[in-house]
């Protein structure tokens, strides 16, 4: 019956061997070297990408620290500028100070000088002023009048004299 | 450009209508308007003047050794004596040769189509092997080509049974892809139907004939097919995949209730023990058969739908009959392969019987 339908055994087998001949070729030298070679290949890719992916973050975070960087820097700047600016305005309130009180000083100086030099005045003129009324008095009366009426006299032109001096 | 691609289409066309009115009038058809009366009336086959009669020899013919070639040639004489004028005005060598049949006993002969498939099975390694000879990792065209073949057939595979299993089952069903479709598709080249060896004025014998269309190669790539299944079967799941088709587990279950005199439960255990299980052992076998039968004559209509269709109308209707069996050795490859994967899917997933038995 096997032989009606064209079965045929030793055909049967050298199909078989051929088949698998032709399986085991392809395997050694096709199958098995492509497939290597794809899986290293979709390797490489996907190394390729994560380093990409990597240098992506790297550059993203770089520039992150740079910005920061920046606004550090001038941050640091307005700092600088903000310290420089009271700096000069407490020196030139310092000194406005000093050059007011040194004003001051001065014009007390000078009035203080200037009383002095009044109140010398003053003590010359009273003194002048003394001798002159007992010479004028002594030229006026000449000889006689008493020794306390003469002092009294001569007190009460004084009072006259020291509240001039006051006034 | 439009009008010079307009003229081209208009050229082909002229070309194309002429050839078919050339392959009507010349072939079969023409032929038997033309046939005399007598003719017609004593029922002979119209032929035109280029294309003979075609003869289709279903089984595969020796072409190697000489002598069994010789010894083929003169069984096929007297097979066709034997139809055209009875068993008895046969000669007595004759009748040796009908009495012995196409093989001399069992020798080691080469047929067209095992010649056939050395051709292929060389064309297909070469292919393969030149383009991944030289393979770099940045590929040239002609690997290119190689690795888009092993890439989608990979995905074929992974698509089935997953990563996991792929590249231990994926050698067998690519090279049984590539060997039909390489077998079916080199068996189109117009030297196989001009080459042969002579007896009057037909090639009586062919040299090459398409390997399918000898029942012995889908029956070799069938048993391939079911070892390897089975194969499969017994590495991935041990001894377990034999409890597919001997279901002691069922057996015990079953005798158990009968025991305890759960007369359904009993049924359903034997039921699976004795008939389940041998039929899945049936189905298994019954694949071999399909298998061979579907391949086989697939191939074999192709062949013959050529030589009809060359007979009928020559020039023209073979070249839409070439395309559609370039369709057809794809297809059966496809499916031949694809079944197999299947079938392997199948095998190594542990099958439902046990996981049944265990829950009670």
């Amino acid at each position: 019956m096997l032989e009606t339908l064209g079965i045929h055994f030793p055909s049967l087998a050298i199909y078989l061997v051929n088949f698998l001949l032709v399986l085991l070729l392809l395997y050694l030298f096709a199958y098995k070297p492509i497939l290597r070679l794809m899986d290293q290949r979709a390797e490489r890719i996907r190394e390729s990408l994560d380093a990409a992916e990597k240098a992506r973050e790297d550059a993203a975070s770089s520039q992150e620290a740079i910005q920061e960087q920046i606004t550090e820097a001038r941050r640091e700047g307005q700092r600088i500028m903000d310290q420089t600016r009271e700096a000069a305005e407490r020196f030139r309130t310092e000194e406005m100070d000093k050059a007011r009180q040194e004003a001051e000083a001065f014009v007390q100086r000078a009035r203080a000088d200037i009383q002095r030099e009044r109140d010398f005045a003053l003590e010359d003129v009273r003194a002048s002023f003394g001798d002159l009324a007992i010479t004028a008095a002594e030229r006026v009366i000449r000889r006689s009048l008493d020794r306390t009426a003469h002092e009294e006299l001569i007190n009460q032109v004084l009072e006259e004299g020291e509240s001039l001096r006051r006034g | 450009m439009g009008s010079g691609t307009g003229k081209y289409i208009a050229l082909g066309l002229i070309i194309v209508m002429a050839l078919a009115i050339a392959g009507l009038i010349t072939g079969a058809i023409g032929a038997g308007l033309t046939q005399s009366e007598e003719a017609k009336a004593a029922g002979e086959t119209a032929e035109g003047p280029f294309i003979p009669k075609p003869e289709v020899h279903l089984p595969a013919q020796v072409v190697f050794p000489t002598s069994d070639r010789d010894h083929y040639r003169d069984f096929l004489e007297a097979e066709k004596a034997e139809k055209k004028y009875g068993e008895a005005s046969l000669t007595h060598d004759q009748e040796e040769l009908v009495e012995e049949g196409p093989y001399q006993g069992s020798n080691f002969i080469i047929t067209n189509t095992i010649l056939s498939s050395f051709i292929a099975s060389i064309v297909l390694v070469l292919l393969f092997v030149l383009g991944a000879r030289k393979a770099a990792l940045v590929p040239g065209r002609f690997q290119n080509f190689v690795e888009i073949a092993i890439e989608g057939l990979l995905n074929f595979v992974e698509a089935v049974v997953g990563r996991q299993h792929s590249r231990l089952i994926f050698p067998v069903i690519a090279t049984i892809f590539l060997f039909v479709v390489v077998n079916a598709w080199i068996g189109l080249l117009p030297i196989y139907p001009s080459l042969g060896f002579k007896a009057g004025d037909a090639i009586q014998i062919h040299l090459l004939r398409p390997a399918g269309t000898d029942i012995n190669m889908p029956l070799a790539l069938a048993l391939v097919s079911f070892i390897f299944v089975e194969w499969l079967g017994l590495k991935m799941l041990g001894l377990s995949y034999i409890t597919k088709f001997i279901r002691i587990g069922s057996l015990k279950e079953g005798l158990k209730a009968l025991f305890q005199m759960r007369f359904l439960d009993a049924f359903q255990g034997l039921l699976d023990f004795f008939f389940v299980g041998p039929l899945e052992a049936f189905s298994e076998l019954v694949r071999l058969i399909s298998f061979t039968f579907r391949l086989f004559g697939n191939m074999t209509a192709g062949e013959i739908l050529v030589l009809v269709s060359a007979f009928l109308v020559p020039f023209i209707a073979t070249v839409g009959v070439y395309g559609l069996e370039l369709l057809v050795g794809f297809i059966q490859a496809l499916i031949f392969s694809g079944l197999t994967l299947v079938f392997a899917a199948i095998a190594i997933t542990a099958h439902h019987g046990e996981s049944h038995s265990e829950q009670h």
